[in-house]
């Protein structure tokens, strides 16, 4: 297999995690506030868990295997939900409490910007394979 | 003068080109050919895989094109990797071209 672009293969899967991830992130902003998710509970937060994976063929230029990244599972974060007092809402028990999302809009914030930036830093792999391989050519050029 | 004697080093750590037998009693006809595989199979073989790399892009190109569940950056890195073995099989047929006119021009 004729391969230009080396480390390319990781970088491909790991651009893809950070999708996952970004789409994970755009879930819980999307579902900061309610109350109510397919199983009757206030919507719990998820977040991805990231895993090494070897790639079988050969990628890189020694032959050794490349191990490039995947999304293991998508968990449910364990915190308890938020509870706010509002005893005009439908979802509110007995005591006028009710269960928010255990979603920190702020954190997600923060989060989504370290997800940008590791797609940025994996965009940039990609751009520097390239003009390596660009660079290469221009070997026995003559001008 | 060795003005080429400080590319050496760097020459031996890049991978080998290896021509292989494919049958175990193949005889060499002479020091300079080498055994198996000839350089004609190994070009077509590189064109190839060269063309194969395009239908590649076209391919995930048209998929993410037509909607399916696709991702951008995988048709990129797609297409960006059969642009760049088009570019190597551009300078493989340049040198190629530049040997031949070279030897065309020898005197005899």
């Amino acid at each position: 297999m004729l391969n230009c672009l080396n480390g390319i293969t990781s970088t491909a899967a790991a651009l893809n995690a950070e999708r996952i991830r970004m789409d994970v992130i755009a879930e819980n902003i999307a579902n900061a506030h309610t109350t109510r998710s397919a199983d009757g509970k206030p919507y719990q937060r998820q977040q991805v868990v990231f895993e090494t994976v070897l790639q079988n063929q050969p990628g890189n230029i020694t032959g050794t295997p490349v191990s490039s990244v995947q999304v293991a599972r998508i968990e449910a974060d364990k915190h308890p939900p938020i509870l706010v007092h509002n005893p005009g809402h439908p979802d509110a028990d007995a005591h006028g409490m009710v269960a928010m999302p255990n979603v920190n809009v702020h954190q997600e914030m923060a989060d989504m910007l370290v997800a940008s930036r590791a797609f940025e830093a994996n965009l940039a792999v990609v751009r520097n394979a390239r003009s390596m391989a660009l660079q290469s050519l221009s070997i026995g050029k003559r001008s | 003068m060795n003005t080429l004697s400080a590319i050496r080093p760097v020459l031996q750590n890049l991978p080998q080109i290896q021509f292989t037998p494919k049958t175990g009693n193949a005889t060499p006809v002479n020091d300079f050919m080498p055994v198996g595989e000839t350089f004609d199979t190994t070009l077509r073989k590189f064109v190839g895989e060269v063309n194969t790399k395009q239908l590649a892009a076209q391919d995930v190109t048209k998929q993410l094109l037509g909607g399916q569940n696709v991702p951008l950056h995988q048709a990129m890195i797609a297409v960006e990797e059969a642009s760049v073995s088009f570019q190597l099989m551009v300078e493989v047929r340049n040198k190629l071209m530049d040997s031949y006119q070279e030897l065309m021009r020898m005197q005899i």
